[in-house]
C-alpha cells in the first residue's frame, strides 16, 4: 500500500492535493482513500491530509502513522512541533519539501537516512495569492515519485478537480503540475509499494487500557480563565506585521480595535504592541493603520 | 440621543478581555465584533453558545472567557439563556449569591440559529420577557461548515449549496424586523468595521433589562472569498453602500444610527468578494446587479419618504 501524508498550511490546498492524487491513483486503477484531517482548518494553521493506494482492498483507517512519503508544502512547518511533519517517519520514508534551500541543507538539518527531494520555491511564494498552484504541483510531484501514475492521469485528475473552478484555474495549476511532474523525474519510483502486512506489525496503543475514573477526575474543573492563550496561534502566520515606531503616531485604538484576535495591547505609553505568539497574520492592523506605520515581512525572513 | 461615554474613538478601550489562542479564522470579523464588545461588557458577563464557528472558541480546556461559558445545541441557545437566568435569580432571591456574583446573561449565536433553526427558541424568549442579550454574528451562511446557504445568506451569493450563474435565489431574512415586530426594548445593527458605533449601542442596551438584540455582519474571509486583511474595508463597504444599515429599534421607533451621505454603487462592495465573482466574470449580469441595486435604492427612499413625513 501507498501511504502519502500531505502537510501544508489553511489555503494551500493542501485537501485538493490529496483529491487529485487520490483521483490520479484511481485513474490507474488504484484502490484509494484520501482524506483531510478533521480540525482547526484555518487558514494558515497547520494541515494534515492522507492518501492512501493499493491494488487490494484497503482496511487501513484514520490517520497514517507510518508514511511512505512525506510532502512539505510550506517548509516553516518542519521546525513546529504541533505540525507533527516528520512524525513516524522510516528509513523508507521519502520526504518531499517544497523550500528555498537545497536538499543536502535539510538532509543535514534532519539528519535523513531516506530519499529527500526537493520541489524549488520561488521566492514569492510565500504570499498568499501564490498558494493557489502549490497543491497541484504537490500531487503532481508526489505522482511522480510512485512511479505508478502516469501525466495522463494526473491531467484528468486535474482537469476533474478543478474544471468547475472555471476562469484560469485549470490551466494555471497544469502548468505548474507539469513542472513539478518534471522537476521529479530523476526520482520516479523511489516511493516503494510496502506490501508487508501491517496488521502484524503494529503494536497495541496505550491507551486502549485506559482504566474509568471518576467523572471529576476524567473531566478536571478549569480554575482561571482565559486559558486559550496556551494555544499559539502565532504558527498560523506566515506574513508578520512590523509596527515602525517612527512613523506610528500612537493613535492607538485602530490597530488594537480591530485586530480580531485582540492580539494587540497598548502599553503604557500609549504604543500598541503586537502579541506575536498569537497574531495569526491576517493583517487588518496593516490595513487599517492611517499613517501607514505597519509593514509587512515574509515570516521566513525575520528569524 | 441619550448620553454616551464613547464620544470618539480615543475613548474605546484599550485594553483586551477576551483571550488571544482561539482557533477562529485569521481576519475573522464575528470574532472582531465579539471582542470588540466584550470589552465593553466586561469580565461580569456568562455566555450561552449555539453550535456554530464560536464553537471553536471554547475547545475544552482551552477557553478565551473569564467566565463560565454554556454550549447549546443550535435551535435552543435561547433556552439555556433562560435556564441560566432563572437559576441566578433563584440564587439571588434565595441569598445563596451575592448581588455581586450576578453575571449578565449573552447569547452568542451565528445567523444559522438565529435566523432558522433558533428562531422558535428566540420568539419564546422574547415573549417571555427574558432579560439577556443576544448577539448575533451574521457571516450569511453556515461559515463552520464550509458556507452553506441559511436564511441570511443574500441574494445573488454563490455559496456551497448555490451554485450556479444566479447564486442563492432566496432573499436575505429581516430579522431585525422580526426581533422588532416582537416589541422587545432594543434591538440594533452593528459591524465591527464601525467600533464607535457599536460602542454605544452596548452601552445603551447594558442600560436596558429584557430582551434585547445585537446584529452584527461578520465579514468571513473564508466564506465569503477575500483576503483577511479586508475585513474593516469589507465591513465599512457594507455601510457606504447601505447594503447594512445601521439602526437601533427603541421605544417602538427605528432610527439609523449612521446613514450614509452619498452611497457607493452596491458593485464596489459585491466585486470585491469571492462568493459575488459570478456576477462579474466572465461578462457582468448586469439585470441581477440592478436588481440588488434596486432593492438597496428602495430602502433608503421609503426611508427619506418615511422621514419626511414624519417632519411635515
Amino acid at each position: 500500500m501507498y501511504r502519502i501524508r500531505f502537510h501544508g498550511r489553511g489555503g494551500q490546498g493542501m485537501k485538493t492535493a490529496s483529491r487529485i492524487l487520490g483521483t490520479a491513483f484511481f485513474f490507474e486503477g488504484f484502490e484509494v482513500q484520501d482524506a483531510p484531517r478533521y480540525g482547526a482548518e484555518r487558514r494558515g494553521a497547520p494541515i494534515f491530509a492522507y492518501v492512501r493506494a493499493d491494488r487490494k482492498t484497503i482496511f487501513e483507517r484514520g490517520v497514517i502513522n507510518n508514511p511512505g512519503l512525506i510532502i512539505v508544502a510550506d517548509d516553516s512547518l518542519v521546525g513546529i512541533p504541533a505540525a507533527g511533519v516528520l512524525h513516524g517517519i522510516g528509513t523508507d520514508t521519502v520526504v518531499l519539501i517544497h523550500s528555498r534551500e537545497h536538499a543536502e541543507v535539510w538532509q543535514n538539518r534532519l539528519n535523513l537516512k531516506g530519499v529527500l527531494c526537493i520541489l524549488p520555491a520561488t521566492e514569492e511564494d510565500g504570499s498568499l495569492r501564490t498558494w493557489r498552484t502549490i497543491g497541484a504541483a504537490c500531487s503532481a510531484a508526489a505522482a511522480q515519485l510512485t512511479g505508478v501514475v502516469s501525466w495522463d492521469a494526473v491531467v484528468a485528475s486535474l482537469t476533474e478537480e478543478l474544471s468547475g473552478l472555471g476562469g484560469n484555474w485549470l490551466a494555471e495549476n497544469l502548468a505548474r503540475a507539469q513542472w513539478a511532474y518534471d522537476q521529479m523525474s530523476p526520482f520516479s519510483g523511489c516511493v516503494e509499494l510496502e506490501t508487508k502486512e501491517t496488521a502484524a506489525l503494529s503494536t497495541s496503543v496505550d491507551w486502549i487500557d485506559l482504566p474509568c475514573e471518576e467523572a471529576q477526575w476524567a473531566a478536571p474543573a478549569i480554575h482561571t480563565g482565559k486559558t486559550s492563550e496556551q494555544a499559539e496561534t502565532g504558527l498560523w502566520r506566515t506574513l508578520r506585521p512590523v509596527i515602525d515606531s517612527e512613523r506610528c503616531k500612537g493613535c492607538w485604538w485602530l490597530c488594537s480595535t480591530f485586530c480580531p484576535d485582540g492580539a494587540i495591547q497598548v502599553d503604557t505609553a500609549g504604543r500598541p504592541q503586537i502579541d506575536y505568539a498569537h497574531c495569526k497574520g491576517c493583517l487588518v492592523c496593516v490595513a487599517q493603520c492611517p499613517a501607514h506605520a505597519i509593514d509587512v515581512h515574509p515570516e521566513h525572513s525575520t528569524e | 440621543m441619550t448620553e454616551t461615554r464613547f464620544k470618539s474613538m480615543k475613548d474605546l478601550p484599550a485594553r483586551h478581555l477576551l483571550g488571544t489562542g482561539t482557533a477562529l479564522c485569521s481576519g475573522c470579523g464575528g470574532l472582531e465584533v465579539l471582542h470588540e464588545t466584550y470589552d465593553l461588557l466586561g469580565e461580569k458577563t456568562i455566555f450561552i453558545n449555539a453550535a456554530g464557528c464560536m464553537t471553536l472558541l471554547s475547545v475544552y480546556p482551552y477557553t478565551p472567557f473569564e467566565e463560565s461559558w454554556l454550549y447549546t445545541s443550535m435551535a435552543s441557545a435561547p433556552a439555556g439563556a433562560q435556564g441560566i437566568r432563572d437559576a441566578f435569580d433563584i440564587l439571588l432571591a434565595k441569598g445563596r449569591l451575592s448581588p455581586g456574583e450576578d453575571l449578565q446573561t449573552v447569547v452568542l449565536t451565528g445567523d444559522g440559529a438565529a435566523y432558522g433553526m433558533g428562531l422558535s427558541a428566540t420568539s419564546g424568549a422574547i415573549e417571555r420577557n427574558l432579560d439577556f442579550l443576544y448577539l448575533c454574528y451574521d457571516n450569511e451562511g453556515y461559515g463552520n461548515t464550509g458556507q452553506q446557504t441559511s436564511a441570511a445568506t443574500p441574494y445573488g451569493a454563490r455559496t456551497a449549496t448555490s451554485h450556479g450563474r444566479r447564486g442563492n435565489p432566496g432573499l436575505k431574512k429581516d430579522l431585525f424586523a422580526i426581533w422588532a415586530a416582537h416589541r422587545p426594548p432594543y434591538v440594533a445593527t452593528v459591524v465591527g468595521a464601525e467600533p464607535l458605533d457599536l460602542a454605544r449601542k452596548i452601552e445603551r442596551a447594558q442600560k436596558i433589562r429584557g430582551p434585547r438584540l445585537i446584529l452584527a455582519l461578520a465579514p468571513c474571509p473564508t466564506g465569503w472569498g477575500y483576503n483577511p486583511e479586508q475585513t474593516v474595508e469589507i465591513g465599512k463597504l457594507a455601510v457606504r453602500t447601505g447594503i447594512w444599515p445601521l439602526k437601533e429599534f427603541i421605544d417602538g421607533k427605528v432610527v439609523h444610527t449612521k446613514i450614509p451621505k452619498q452611497r457607493l454603487p452596491v458593485t464596489d462592495y459585491l466585486q470585491r468578494q469571492g462568493r459575488f465573482a459570478h456576477l462579474f466574470t466572465p461578462k457582468p449580469n448586469e439585470p441581477l446587479l440592478q436588481e440588488i441595486q434596486a432593492r438597496v435604492d428602495a430602502y433608503w427612499d421609503e426611508l427619506a419618504c418615511s422621514n419626511q413625513n414624519t417632519a411635515d
